[in-house]
């Protein structure tokens, strides 16, 4: 699916993991740089064009975050994060300074498949943002601030549909509690985070077939939610 | 020199003798000079006699010797002599004003030795409790400062008994006393303790047990009582020193209270340092185990996606060597989370959010697991949001679901439902096992204990530990019981205020 022009840069410390996430990267056609330091991972970001970073987050040399923290500061390039379950607060972290997603380990090919074509979907669609998106037997019209649901309109409040469409551009990503309360309450309503759950509900029973377990309005545990179409 | 019983400083008769001589004395050195010397001057001398009585030997001795010096001036100095006669009546006011001239020198001269003698004492006394005060500050135990206390009482010929109030409102027995109290005293010292006010039982005095109790007050509580045994029957003896007593007692208590913090303080010390050690085993062992098995699953996984030249039988070879890794891996993981959770406090990161919610996760998280089993959810709509903390509350549900699972017929439904209760919510888990056995229905939920002695079925016995673990931690509680065809795990989830939510416009 992606070119050979792809690139894709692993930052991490342990040679054989980092040994089966490149030999997965390059099945997909991806070219796969490897770095076993935050510097060195850095360095090569700097040099050549990467299109995807795959973190650990426990490097030796210097905190997973603090490496974000400056990529942030001059690069756009989607971070995957990888982490330990009982590890919450740290994906939340990584989350909120700049990543993108997260793999908690042990993880499979897959898994890790998955995300990264999610990833490099997400970066390539960027530029048509006004497109109705389609996911199920919903369409979301952001033009037109219309929803339908097999062809009839579905009635959503302000900022039901708010928080929908911040979902939607979001797609692919993992959105953290923080992220969606400041981007549909504002700031200074992070202590309200009842409100996200009872909206998502509501966008749920509104959307979904079984709302109870839903099919593209995902729950990360503890950290957030994805939106998968 | 340090508590040293103070000598007695008077010897009366000792001195009323000497008071006697020294009269003879001045009276016996003055009568060779009795025709050179006028007589006022002879008066003089001893009225000096007189004075220097008073300053050495007090007061009683000088009175004496100021009508001794009289009697010898008369008998010796006025004509006509040796007599007692008088022959010009003039003397008799030069015996009265001498008379009155020596009483009154006696008089001041032994009350300035009285004050000197007080001042001297009252600057013993400081030093010795600067003394007591230096080294009970530097106490490192309880047997320490009772010692001390002992020690500078002892010198006040008082035997002393220390009793440390314990955390239930009672008092110990005396720490390191060679003093055993009785019952009578024991009561006594409660009563004070209970009051926070001195007790005295003043007639009991010189029965050799102790007859006055001191609470031992310090900034933050009563540590404890101070009890006192005289060892005479003078009770004006204990009076005299009832404010070196009461310093001793609030010394003492301030030592206890410092001992009590400092201790206390190491222990919070090694309480944490406990602590940081654990977490610190806790993260190493959870990541060396975690690094190999995530690379054991991520190369045999990339086997079992069958890259060219493999065959089919390799692939499903590979494919079992990736799930066994991930049963390891889970199996580690709840070893560790029972440690985690085991540690003094568990950390709950608790919101207010769905029980839905909740549900949807783990039954998403289960879907390999359950394959094609049929899912029979039971919860009710609009349930009241709950207090929980949803990592720890997925466990739970995911603990339970992959119970269900492994110990019923494939192909047989697992039902999960939720209804509110009282004043908490009830979720049970059921499958259409075998059940429990029915003599081991409380013991399954304690580690290492599982239903069946006999299964081969893989699992150490954690998973229901770990969810009792979590499920008490919220306050809940959770029970196993056995139906007819199958069985379930039920588990409580307390219902609070949520707060209210808002709505916006439409």
């Amino acid at each position: 699916m992606s070119d050979a022009a792809t690139a894709v840069l692993v930052v991490e410390d342990e040679p054989q993991i980092r040994r089966f996430v490149c030999n997965a990267l390059r099945d997909d056609q991806c070219q796969a740089l490897e770095a076993g330091t935050a510097t060195g991972g850095l360095e090569i970001v700097a040099r050549e064009p990467v299109h995807l970073v795959i973190l650990d987050l426990g490097l030796p040399d210097r905190d997973g975050i603090s490496f974000i923290r400056d990529l942030r500061n001059w690069s756009a390039v989607p971070i995957l994060v990888l982490s330990a379950r009982s590890a919450e607060q740290d994906k939340i972290e990584a989350l909120d300074t700049g990543a993108d997603d997260y793999l908690t380990k042990p993880f499979g090919v897959g898994e890790l498949r998955a995300r990264v074509r999610a990833l490099l979907r997400r970066q390539q669609q960027r530029v048509d943002a006004g497109a109705v998106h389609v996911f199920g037997d919903v369409a979301v019209d952001l033009s037109r601030r219309i929803v339908t649901r097999a062809g009839a309109e579905v009635h959503l409040t302000q900022r039901e549909y708010h928080l929908l469409a911040v979902m939607v551009a979001n797609t692919g990503r993992v959105m953290t509690q923080r992220y969606l309360m400041n981007q549909v309450w504002g700031p200074g309503h992070s202590q309200d985070s009842h409100y996200l759950r009872v909206y998502v509900g509501r966008l749920r029973q509104k959307l979904e077939a079984d709302p109870t377990q839903p099919h593209y309005i995902l729950t990360e545990t503890g950290i957030g939610y994805r939106f998968q179409p | 020199m340090f508590f040293e019983p103070k000598p007695k400083s008077f010897r009366p008769v000792a001195h009323y003798a000497l008071a006697m001589a020294v009269c003879v004395l001045t009276t016996a050195a003055t009568l060779p000079l009795r025709s050179l010397l006028d007589l006022a001057n002879i008066v003089m001398l001893f009225l000096l006699t007189v004075f220097l009585v008073a300053t050495r030997l007090g007061r009683g001795p000088a009175v004496m010797a100021a009508f001794l010096s009289v009697a010898l001036f008369d008998f010796f100095f006025v004509p006509p002599h040796l007599s007692f006669d008088v022959a010009d009546v003039q003397y008799l006011v030069t015996f009265a004003v001498m008379l009155a001239v020596g009483l009154f020198t006696a008089h001041l001269a032994s009350r300035l030795g009285e004050r000197t003698e007080q001042a001297l004492q009252s600057a013993r006394e400081t030093q010795d409790l600067y003394e007591v005060a230096c080294e009970m500050a530097g106490a490192l135990s309880l047997d320490q400062v009772s010692d001390t206390a002992r020690r500078f009482l002892a010198g006040h010929d008082i035997d002393a008994s220390i009793l440390i109030a314990a955390g239930d409102g009672k008092l110990n027995m005396p720490v390191n006393g060679d003093h055993r109290l009785g019952s009578i005293e024991h009561s006594f010292a409660q009563s004070a303790y209970r009051r926070n006010e001195i007790v005295e039982a003043d007639s009991l005095a010189g029965t050799g047990i102790a007859v006055a109790f001191f609470p031992l007050r310090a900034p933050n509580s009563v540590r404890g009582i101070l009890a006192i045994t005289p060892r005479t029957d003078d009770t004006t003896m204990l009076r005299a020193s009832r404010q070196a007593i009461e310093a001793i007692a609030s010394l003492v208590a301030l030592a206890i209270e410092r001992l009590h913090y400092a201790e206390a303080a190491r222990r919070a010390d090694l309480q944490i340092a406990d602590e940081r050690l654990r977490t610190s085993i806790l993260s190493s062992l959870s990541h060396d185990l975690r690094t190999p098995l995530t690379t054991l699953v991520g190369l045999a996984d990339s086997l079992a996606q069958m890259p060219p030249g493999h065959t089919a039988d390799t692939a499903e070879t590979a494919a079992i060597i990736r799930d066994q890794a991930r049963a390891m891996y889970r199996l580690i993981s709840n070893l560790l989370d029972m440690a985690r959770l085991k540690g003094e406090k568990t950390p709950l990161r608790c919101e207010w959010q769905t029980f839905e919610e909740i549900v949807g996760s783990s039954l998403r998280l289960m879907t390999a697991a359950m394959g094609s089993r049929p899912v029979a959810l039971d919860l009710p709509m609009n349930l009241p949001l709950l207090y929980f903390d949803a990592v720890l509350m997925e466990r739970v549900l995911v603990n339970l679901l992959e119970n269900a699972i492994k110990y019923s017929p494939d192909g047989t439904p697992i039902e999960l439902a939720a209804h509110i209760e009282a004043d908490a919510l009830r979720v049970s888990v059921c499958n259409a096992g075998v059940g429990f056995p029915p003599d081991s229905l409380d013991q399954i939920f304690e580690m290492f204990v599982r239903g069946r002695d006999e299964s081969n079925l893989p699992g150490v016995g954690l998973g229901l530990a770990i969810c009792k673990a979590i499920v008490t931690a919220h306050g809940g509680d959770i029970r196993a019981k056995n139906r007819p065809g199958g069985c379930c795990v039920c588990f409580t989830l307390p219902l609070g205020t949520p707060p209210p939510i808002e709505e916006d416009a439409t």
